[in-house]
């Protein structure tokens, strides 16, 4: 080709005018409207999904995000004061998380929907808080939807948030956000089982923070993946010192409070500063993005045949093959009076006597001392290392 | 060939496995759903060739063996269920312990009713103890095809072909939509021939708002009633009510409360409101779906009084008739005009 063009006339030229540029496209008529929405949305707190939930605010939602600072002992003791003494303890961190969020300013409350009570949380929440006096909010009460087709959810959204809401965009935000998740869960994975073993204090923490204000700016498919490789990458970096035989501890129970570390106390970070290897499979992505009851419950045989509750079948599975694994103990969490996860204690104490395996049972409730805590983790620690070092 | 009549039989036995074809009396215990639902799973049962035997009524006993066989934090209707159970373990041939479930996320029964079966054994495989588990899925409350089919599929496991299971779910409806309309037909009478008094003759009417197994329960909220009736108030119940009209009415109230049997209560509530002068709602401790829906009504129903009583099995009855006779005090001096025209 190029020796039959050799000597050939030059197919186009380019010449250089005088005079002023041009732009070389044709400006609009009419600039582009603006689809953001002023609404302030504000979320409760659930351990690290912050990140998600701003991602989900600011790119599918498109409208203002509520950035909370870490609830205190206030948040709880409001939620607690003006909800049911024998409601289960999350709905009153979260009816706290509200009344804070309300009072920075924000008209849109966001809630899910479930399996349990948490389906009528949103409702009730809304009647306390307007009982309270607070009515210049809406609430994206995803439980009015629950059950209904794609379009539904649209709709929803758009009337309560954001009418020129993007829906081409948002669709593909969303795939941004379930990527971010998975990340973010991937990370966290990671993170327990290392972050024991740092040789500097607090290096694993530090590195986490950062790798979550990354991930926070993050607008692509791309940006994400960017900043989980980045992250992993700082993570893997950091020095440990992990002992041939680390103790094993498995995380299992009710999907808020065991992953939500205002809820439980801190009971990540407490075990971790024992040299503990964590595991939870108890996460977004392993209990929404991935998840099959049937075959959870399959994996949980003989001790479940039913489907006893949201996250029940998820929690005597995950149990069961922490044990198999060789895990050293396994502690199951839960909210006081959380159903659910009350039943699942009987199959839970018959797994532990037939394979001899140590599970810790931790209730709590809005108690805000954590010393009994403490007492019982060392405890339990003591007792699964001494087990250890008796067992080859 | 022996063998190929061996495998023929072994496959046609795979194929319709009926392990409950012998059990001959099946138990129910008189807790929870059967209070709800026990005429229902009667007529089933006696339709199919069945004896069905229902444990007595609950007492301090039966309480003390329930308790001694759940967590401690399970609610007190769920005690008293095992505690059921246990009575009739050694009687009967197959306890029947069906797991409810819902038709979607707002249309569903307490997971306590979704896990009873795995509860119930591994309970008992705790403590040792034997117990033949008839266990079912039911979709009660679903669509009436997934019901029926819930029901066949039960039949079948006891040894009943799809024509007789389709039969006996049928009489069982038919029974328990009787047994439904006859209670709400007495209440509707009792509710009518009290309005037709002169308003000075007219008893106090209370209604008691609470979970049938709740209400109807002689160990949980029978204080409460007996100390009603002992002062002198008419008792009506929000469970022996028109279902089908309290569930409608009780879209009125919320959209999205998820239980099938609070809806029916709180649709109750609303339909009696004008005709009582005082309501009470009773949960036992400490119960999920009460613990949020009578917050609700309490936000929600205004104009007649609410008292709220939460049973637990730990007290005596002495704080519980208190509550109730200041109830019934405040309420005759309200309706002589307050207490200073009193």
């Amino acid at each position: 080709m190029a020796e039959k063009n050799l000597g050939a006339e030059p197919r186009a030229t380019v010449s250089l005018r005088e005079g002023e540029s041009r732009p070389t496209l044709l400006r609009r008529r009419r600039a582009r409207p603006d689809r953001h929405s002023r609404k302030r949305v504000a979320f409760m707190h659930y351990g690290y999904y912050d990140v998600a939930f701003q991602y989900f605010t600011e790119h599918v939602l498109d409208a203002d995000y509520v950035r909370m600072p870490a609830p205190t002992r206030r948040t709880l003791e409001i939620g607690s004061e003006h909800s049911n003494d024998y409601v289960c303890a999350p709905f009153k961190h979260i009816l706290g998380d509200y009344v804070e969020a309300l009072e920075a300013g924000a008209n849109v409350l966001v809630q899910f929907t479930g399996y349990c009570r948490l389906t009528y949380y949103g409702e009730l929440q809304e009647m306390i808080l307007r009982d309270m006096g607070y009515d210049d909010f809406e609430m994206l009460n995803f439980s009015f939807v629950s059950g209904r087709p794609f379009k539904d959810y649209v709709a929803y959204c758009k009337k309560v948030v954001n009418p020129n809401l993007s829906v081409a965009a948002g669709v593909a935000n969303m795939l941004v956000l379930l990527r971010m998740v998975k990340h973010l869960d991937a990370y966290n994975d990671y993170y327990l089982a290392n972050a024991g073993f740092e040789v500097e204090p607090r290096s694993f923490e530090r590195a986490r923070e950062a790798f979550f204000e990354d991930m926070r700016c993050c607008s692509t498919m791309a940006d994400v993946d960017q900043a989980f490789r980045r992250g992993m990458d700082a993570l893997r970096a950091l020095p440990t010192s992990k002992p041939e035989r680390p103790v094993r501890v498995g995380i299992v129970g009710e999907s808020f409070t065991a992953a939500d570390p205002a809820s439980n106390l801190e009971i990540e970070r407490k075990l971790l500063s024992m040299r503990v290897e964590l595991a939870r499979t108890l996460n977004i992505t392993n209990f929404i993005l991935r998840y099959s009851e049937e075959n959870a419950r399959r994996s949980a045989a003989p001790y479940v045949t039913y489907d006893m509750g949201p996250t029940s079948s998820l929690t005597i599975s995950a149990a069961k093959r922490y044990i198999e694994e060789g895990f050293d103990g396994v502690v199951h969490v839960k909210s006081s009076g959380c159903t659910p996860e009350i039943d699942c204690m009987p199959p839970l104490q018959r797994l532990a006597r037939d394979y001899r395996a140590p599970i810790l049972f931790l209730t709590y409730d809005s108690q805000t001392s954590d010393t009994g805590l403490d007492t019982r983790l060392e405890a339990f620690y003591d007792m699964l290392a001494m087990r250890k070092e008796r067992t080859i | 060939m022996p063998s190929a009549r061996r495998v023929r039989r072994a496959l046609a036995a795979a194929a319709a496995p009926a392990p409950f074809a012998d059990a001959r009396v099946i138990g129910l215990p008189r807790a929870l759903m059967a209070y709800r639902l026990g005429a229902k799973w009667r007529a089933f049962f006696e339709e199919l060739g069945r004896e069905v035997r229902v444990s007595e009524p609950s007492d301090r006993g039966v309480f003390e063996r329930g308790q001694a066989l759940s967590v401690d934090e399970c609610c007190l209707a769920s005690k008293l269920f095992l505690g059921h159970v246990d009575a009739l373990a050694g009687e009967v041939d197959a306890v029947f312990v069906p797991s409810l479930s819902g038709s979607d996320a707002l249309h569903t029964y307490c997971t306590k009713f979704q896990a009873l079966p795995d509860l119930v054994r591994s309970a008992f495989a705790l403590a040792g103890r034997e117990v033949r588990v008839l266990d079912a899925l039911l979709a009660e409350g679903g669509a009436e095809k997934d019901e029926r089919a819930s029901y066949v599929e039960l039949a079948a496991r006891l040894g009943a072909t799809r024509r007789e299971g389709e039969r006996a779910w049928r009489a069982a409806c038919r029974a328990q939509r009787d047994r439904d309309a006859s209670l709400a037909r007495a209440q509707a009478e009792l509710v009518a021939a009290s309005s037709r008094l002169p308003r000075a003759e007219r008893p106090l009417a209370i209604l008691v708002a609470a979970h049938p197994y709740v209400a109807h329960d002689p160990f949980v909220a029978g204080p409460v009633t007996d100390a009603l009736r002992a002062a002198g108030a008419t008792v009506l119940f929000a469970d022996e009510f028109d279902h089908a009209r309290a569930t409608r009415r009780s879209h009125d109230f919320s959209a999205t409360l998820p239980w099938i049997v609070n809806r029916e209560l709180v649709g109750a509530v609303l339909e009696l409101h004008d005709a009582v002068d005082g309501i009470v709602l009773v949960s036992a401790f400490p119960c999920g779906p009460d613990s949020m829906t009578d917050d609700a009504i309490a936000l929600c129903v205004k104009g007649r009084p609410v008292l709220t009583l939460t049973v637990d099995a730990q007290s005596g009855t002495a704080g519980v008739e208190t509550r109730v006779e200041s109830f019934v005090d405040i309420l005759t001096y309200q309706r002589r005009g307050g207490y200073l025209n009193g």
